[in-house]
Parts: structure tokens; sequence; C-alpha cells
């Protein structure tokens, strides 16, 4: 792979990030565009998120959690809502300053893909968009959940429409 | 062997980046990493300004709070700056902040803690902050910086528990 591959990348994708503090969206906005990143949308609060997820093709959200009046954490249960979200697949990395495993596993229940504890570095955010478009985690679709699988492994298989049910292929 | 669970659907989302691009991101990219240093190099100089902003909110915060007490709406205002500044102080280069401002987050995060937090220990962490801007004091490397930090912290994990 050729090293200006990365930066192409980045230079197709479409990112939103979502904080209500303006220096922490001027931070990240810098350095996702030093890596190639053009195409970037900042929300203050999750109200304008959402206007901006329902009228933009989104590639990868960043969004805090802590925020006032509604949190990081509804907005992503908001995107893993079928029903409502446009992209209830989509890409979410969660930025917060919450450590503890308690926090992690409320995320992840929400349906966070990646969760970055600040402070970041231009090289932890890196890795974590890697790691996301390297590795896609599967979906899981159920009555209580939708969202990036929770397990580890599983064993299944994946009809060619990409849509298979737990332990039996339809 | 149980069952497998019929009701639920295993999804594999296709990879829209990857198929933009047709082919993924390495791992690491030095050169990409490297750049966006430089970047956030360049705006540098503005972090110590940015952070005194975030101070001199929490103080406004702190003003209220001294006059409401904590159990109004100040006192959970002060909670998310104390939580802004956890994380934002490392950032701006001042660990430190980072590490009294989570002490000042634990000792008012919830109502019931707001409750029984005294207002002078939640000005010590304030005043602290504060003194660790104007004083240049960015991490724990400092030993009076770092001294501070414990005494704050064996205060509050004394008042709030360890968790």
């Amino acid at each position: 792979m050729k090293p200006s591959d990365a930066y192409l990348t980045l230079d197709r994708m479409t990112v939103c990030i979502v904080d209500d503090n303006a220096a922490m969206r001027g931070i990240l906005r810098t350095i996702l565009n030093a890596m190639g990143a053009a195409r970037i949308y900042e929300a203050g609060d999750v109200r304008t998120a959402l206007d901006v997820l329902q009228h933009e093709h989104i590639d990868l959200l960043i969004c805090d959690w802590k925020m006032k009046p509604v949190d990081g954490l509804a907005l992503v249960r908001w995107v893993r809502n079928p029903s409502k979200s446009p992209c209830p697949t989509l890409p979410i990395l969660m930025l917060t300053c919450y450590a503890d495993a308690e926090r992690v596993k409320i995320a992840r229940d929400a349906g966070v893909t990646e969760f970055m504890v600040k402070p970041f570095s231009p090289e932890s955010i890196y890795q974590h968009i890697s790691s996301m478009f390297r590795k896609p985690r599967r979906f899981v679709d159920s009555k209580s959940f939708f969202g990036p699988d929770r397990r580890r492994k599983l064993d299944t298989h994946v009809d060619d429409d990409r849509r298979v049910r737990y332990g039996v292929k339809s | 062997m149980a069952k497998p669970d019929k009701s639920v659907e295993i999804i594999n989302p296709p990879n829209m980046l990857k198929a933009k691009v047709g082919g993924k991101l390495p791992p690491a990219d030095q050169a990409a990493i490297e750049r966006a240093e430089m970047a956030l190099g360049q705006i540098k100089h503005q972090f110590q300004d940015w952070l005194a902003e975030e101070v001199t909110k929490m103080e406004a915060l702190m003003d209220s709070v001294s006059q409401d007490g904590l159990l109004g709406e100040s006192g959970e205002m002060l909670f998310t700056c104390a939580h802004d500044l956890r994380g934002l102080g490392a950032t701006y280069e001042f660990p430190i902040i980072s590490r009294i401002s989570g002490s000042l987050a634990k000792l008012i995060e919830t109502k019931q803690r707001r409750s029984i937090a005294p207002v002078a220990l939640v000005r010590a962490h304030a005043s602290s902050i504060r003194a660790a801007l104007i004083q240049n004091i960015r991490s724990e490397d400092d030993p009076v910086g770092r001294q501070l930090a414990e005494e704050l912290e064996t205060q509050v994990v004394a008042l709030v528990g360890a968790d």
C-alpha cells in the first residue's frame, strides 16, 4: 500500500463531530483535516447533530458523551434505532472523560462502535478510526438491541445479502 | 448446546469507506499522524488561553455556588464544568489540571455527593486549578502540584469513597 492511501481514504470521508465545547471541536477538526478529511460537519448539541444526520450522508460520527440538554448517549440510541434513523449502522466513536468499565459497558450497550477516553492524541484518533474500518463490527438486530455485536466471537455464516440468522443460515 | 436464538439477526453492514477507497486504512500511518501533530503544534500557542477561558467559567460558577450552595443548578453546572476540564486539561498540556478537575468532578458528581461536599473543599479545588494555570504548573513532575493534587484527592476519597 502506498503511504498516501490513508490520506486518500480520509479525503473521501464525511465526518460529523458532536461536542458542546467549541475548542474541542476545533482540535478534532484540525487533526482530521491534517489527516486528509475535508468534509467535516460540526454540531454543538444533539439537536444540530440530528439535523446533520438527517440531511447529509455521514461516514463517521464522533461524539462527546456529556452534553446538555441531551447527552451523546441519547444521540447514539437514536442513531441505532432503525425505525427513526437514516443511518443505524453508522460507525460511532465516542469521546469521553469516563474511563471506568461500567461506563464503557453503558456506551457499548447503547451501540457505540469505539470508545476513546480523553485526552486523545492524533495517533490514538487515527488508530481508532483505522480499527473501525479495518475490522468492521457485525451488527446485532434483536428485540432489545440494535448495534455492533457486543460478543467477541460468533459462530455464524454470512449470506451473500450479508444478513444471517444467528446460528442458522437463512 | 443451547438452541440458536432465531429472534436475533446478525448483519454485516457494508464497509462504505472501504468501498469508497477500494482499500483499507493501515493500522498506523506515521505520515498522517505526523501531519496532524504538526497541525496541532501550530495552534498550541492558543491552548493556555482556551484553558484560561474554561477556568474563568468555572470560577464564575464557583461564585454562584458560594451564594446559592451546591444543590441548585449552579452545583450541577459546576460538575459539568469540572468534568469538561478533566478532559481539556491534559489536551491543553496541563495534565495536573485534569487530575485536580477529576477530583472535583468526583466530589460533586451526584446530587447526593453535592449535599455533603463542603463548599470550602470545592473552592480549594477551584483555587488550585487557577494556581496551576497562573504558575504554569503543568504536570505531576512539579512536587508542589503533585502534593496539592494528592491532598485534595485524599480529602475527596475520605468523603465519598474511592470509587
